[in-house]
């Protein structure tokens, strides 16, 4: 026991950490030795309390069904912002076609543009090449076909008004049928390219549309063999085969590889 | 077992990169150790079901996979951080996070929350609002690595998951790994030895599509001797077995 107690102020400096270094340890070596003095150190009433650096809770959004649907949606690959660029120059096209009633701009270029739109948005949309996240995305649950289904959708919610308006402009063949071709030949791409990659499928079926309407450009004008409402079961066969062939290979979509994993 | 896999082949055209690889992981941390080229990331992919074996058996979760509907059901418990990834340059940190949330299916309530754990466990949730594209690579990694563990996945791959983080955030990984290593099994591959010293409990080493060596840390660096290079114990063992497995 000693003469000598801490003050009062000076324990509590020292429970609080405010007492410098020398201080503080002169303090303790005296708690070590002093049980009076050890029974009056306050019980820290005055802590600094515990520091609230979480961050603030930002921009969450609540997770409703709309959330998921744009979230799904609307996020796609960088690629398409040349899909973008293809659509504004065909909305273009068919604005010049339309205030020029003549022949300037021959009708069936936007015949031929057209129903490609789609076409090109869907390769754009998936497959490792354009999209940076692929690999991760074909790791879950939702990755494949139905990630792809979901995009293409977008792809043709935007694409199959410009190619309806370029129907009605372009006064080849009948507008509603325009639409035709336009599912028909992206529905042939989602199908190949479970063989070949969503690329390789885009341009085989750009080629093979480029050929039609060049061919069929060959007859007077006022016929439009491909647009034309005797056409419309020949589109619906090509959309219905594409469809079987995109269900029964469903595996081999939209992952990083060309082979199902089973 | 969580993964079970036997004789498993892989090949790219003619290469063979797989080569009869047997492998069975449990809960807790794993390590995968190998040289460049030796099939890490083939093996990876394989278990993230991104790339089809061309032989043999593959059991995740106790399932093989035989058809969708399992696959469907292992990848909404699965995790994948490939060794490189881009992302949509539009996205924050959040919604990157957010979008592969709603990819695994989780249910809609869970979404937010789960969501800012995740970003907060790999210590980025004061950056959630920021785009993708203004994070340095070391954050680009840990927000790859938030997406992996959105979901608490019981199987967790993660290819390469330290390159471009620096030793600071290192040793915050490492602890993180031993927190899911606890009820999730968690594959790292990794070149560095020394991040599978510390953080792991087993080992497995990968050379020319085979699985070589399969113990735990300490066993490894006991399989090393004086005469073998390396700076560490653990280095001098890996040495020693690759030298072995190719004698």
């Amino acid at each position: 026991m000693t003469d000598f107690h801490v003050a009062d102020a000076d324990l509590l400096a020292w429970a609080e950490n405010r007492l410098t270094e020398p201080a503080a340890w002169s303090v303790e070596a005296h708690l070590d030795d002093c049980a009076a003095c050890r029974f009056r150190v306050p019980a820290t009433p005055a802590l600094p309390p515990a520091p609230m650096d979480l961050p603030p809770r930002g921009r969450v959004r609540r997770p409703t069904r709309a959330r998921r649907i744009r979230l799904l949606i609307g996020a796609g690959p960088q690629a398409r912002v040349a899909w973008f660029s293809a659509v504004a120059v065909t909305v273009l096209l068919t604005l010049t076609v339309a205030a020029q009633p003549g022949d300037r701009v021959p009708h069936w270029l936007l015949l031929l543009v057209a129903p490609l739109l789609p076409v090109l948005g869907t390769a754009a949309s998936y497959g490792p090449r354009s999209d940076p996240m692929a690999e991760m995305v074909a790791s879950t649950a939702y990755g494949g076909l139905r990630i792809v289904l979901w995009r293409t959708l977008s792809v043709l919610a935007v694409s199959l008004p410009v190619a309806a308006a370029g129907g009605v402009v372009s006064a080849l063949g009948s507008p509603a049928v325009w639409l035709l071709p336009c599912c028909a030949l992206t529905a042939l791409t989602l199908a190949l390219a479970t063989f070949t990659g969503p690329a390789l499928a885009a341009w085989v079926v750009s080629g093979g549309w480029f050929a039609l309407v060049t061919a069929a450009h060959g007859l007077p004008e006022d016929t439009a063999p491909l647009v034309d409402p005797p056409a419309t079961p020949v589109w619906l066969a090509v959309l219905a085969a594409a469809a079987l062939i995109i269900t029964l290979r469903r595996n081999h979509t939209g992952g990083n590889t060309r082979r199902a994993y089973r | 077992m969580t993964v079970a896999v036997e004789e498993l082949t892989v090949r790219y055209g003619r290469r063979v990169v797989l080569n009869g690889l047997d492998l069975a992981l449990d809960t807790g941390v794993h390590g995968l150790l190998g040289p460049n080229g030796a099939g890490k990331t083939t093996l990876m992919r394989v278990l993230a079901t991104v790339a089809p074996p061309n032989g043999g058996g593959v059991r995740l979760l106790g399932s093989a996979i035989t058809g969708e509907k399992e696959l469907r059901a292992v990848r909404r418990q699965l995790g994948y951080l490939p060794q490189t990834f881009g992302f949509y340059p539009r996205f924050t940190v959040r919604e990157f996070v957010e979008y592969f949330a709603w990819l695994k299916e989780m249910p809609a309530a869970r979404i937010p929350v789960a969501v800012d754990r995740a970003l907060e466990r790999v210590g980025l949730l004061d950056r959630a609002d920021d785009r993708m594209k203004t994070l340095s690579g070391g954050m680009q990694r840990r927000a790859g690595i938030a997406q992996a563990i959105v979901n608490d996945p019981r199987l967790l791959l993660l290819d390469e998951p330290t390159a471009g983080l620096d030793p600071e955030q290192r040793v915050a990984f490492r602890s993180l790994l031993r927190e899911l290593g606890v009820d999730a099994c968690v594959l790292v591959s990794t070149h560095l030895v020394e991040d599978v010293a510390v953080a792991c409990e087993r080992v497995s080493l990968v050379d020319g599509g085979r699985l070589v060596f399969s113990g735990t840390p300490a066993q490894l660096a006991a399989a090393g001797g004086d005469g073998d290079a390396g700076d560490s114990a653990i280095e001098r063992g890996y040495t020693a077995v690759l030298r072995a497995a190719r004698a």
